[in-house]
């Protein structure tokens, strides 16, 4: 028994092509430039004079920033509303335009796989795919995250559990029915 | 890498030095990034299947992207110490995929590799290179903590503009003319 997320969501309370929107966040100079000394320091990251004179044209977020943004709006809005149990990583991530001093970011997540883990009965995989924009709704940056979510019937066995409502290792795509 | 893209050598190992992780500094990043429960102090990390505090993956990646700024920097030192001129690395493009493998716990120390596994031209931007890169992180256990594959620019040093493009950018240069020129691209 999981006392943190016994009352939360769990992997059977979530539905493909659920889209959950994301708050917003306005990326200051000083968030910008704090985050690029520690994890980022070019200096179109750290300097405005320097920043004109890049490709970027002023001063803009790290991308990894962003990503990191990304995920601190989808924390607050679903991650820690949900059982969830861990990331397991993210894939076709794609910086659109650069994240400017004063941008305002925000952008939806929308469920678009979930699926049983074959080997763990405890866990279900939720993949959802974020679309972030900013505050002239440009996309800034898009990406598919997987995320494993506790199930509620992870103390039966194997062969006590319900059917499947897909089975991605076998090859079956949601709205199969067998 | 902060080298020409005709120097970047395929399946090189480049190593990217280490990083240990503190609580402190897991604590910190999650409470700005990533705060779910097993990534912060007394919110109940000990009931996830974890069995206690671990660092935000995103966390790790973060810091192997800082190593790989230090990295670059101390090569284009080195290059410069041999008295060439280093080359020039562009923004990062993308990730194609980053999959988390096992999870780092307060006092892991995780060490950083990189290689390039394949590299081509550009077709849309002329002068610069797209190269495949792999970046490995694993623990002090050797365990594998993540493994990446990402998208960068690397500029060519022995491009030379076609004709084409440098009458275009020559008519960029005309007042008036460039921001029409800048409009239709």
């Amino acid at each position: 028994m999981n006392l943190v997320t016994a009352e939360r969501r769990h992997f059977e309370d979530l539905a493909l092509g659920e889209v959950v929107g994301l708050g917003r966040i306005t990326v200051t100079k000083e968030m910008i430039t704090s985050f690029a000394r520690e994890f980022d320091p070019f200096p179109f990251h750290l300097d405005e004079e320097a920043a004109k004179e890049s490709l970027l044209g002023g001063l803009a977020a790290s991308g990894w920033q962003t990503g990191a943004l990304t995920l601190r709006l989808l924390t607050d809005a679903f991650l820690s509303r949900i059982a969830s149990a861990g990331g397991l990583g993210f894939s076709d991530l794609k910086w659109k335009r650069p994240v400017m001093k004063n941008d305002t970011i925000t952008g939806t997540a929308r469920i678009i796989e979930l699926r049983r883990s074959r080997h763990h009965p405890q866990w279900g995989v939720l993949t959802v795919e974020l679309d972030m924009r900013n505050q002239t709704d440009q996309p800034v940056m898009s990406m598919k995250l997987a995320n494993l979510v506790e199930t509620r019937n992870a103390g039966t066995t194997r062969h006590e559990q319900p059917a499947q409502p897909y089975d991605v290792e076998a090859g079956h795509e949601p709205g199969d029915t067998r | 890498m902060t080298r020409w893209f005709e120097d970047i050598t395929i399946d090189e190992a480049f190593p990217l030095g280490s990083h240990t992780f503190t609580e402190a500094e897991i604590v910190r990043f999650a409470a700005d990034y990533d705060p779910q429960y097993f990534h912060l102090s007394g919110a109940g990390a000990e009931y996830s299947h974890f069995g206690g505090l671990i660092a935000s993956g995103w966390h790790t990646v973060v810091v192997g992207h800082r190593k790989m700024v230090d990295a670059l920097e101390a090569e284009e030192q080195r290059l410069r110490g041999l008295g060439q001129e280093p080359g020039v690395s562009g923004p990062g493009a993308g990730v194609n995929r980053m999959e988390f493998k096992s999870p780092v716990r307060p006092g892991d120390t995780v060490t950083y590799t990189l290689v390039v596994s394949a590299k081509r031209p550009s077709n849309s931007l002329p002068g610069w290179g797209i190269l495949t890169n792999q970046l490995s992180a694993v623990n002090q256990h050797g365990e594998p903590v993540y493994h990446a594959e990402l998208i960068g620019f690397s500029k060519l040093r022995d491009f030379k503009m076609p004709f084409r493009l440098r009458i275009l950018e020559a008519l960029t240069k005309v007042p008036g003319l460039g921001k029409l020129l800048n409009k239709r691209s």
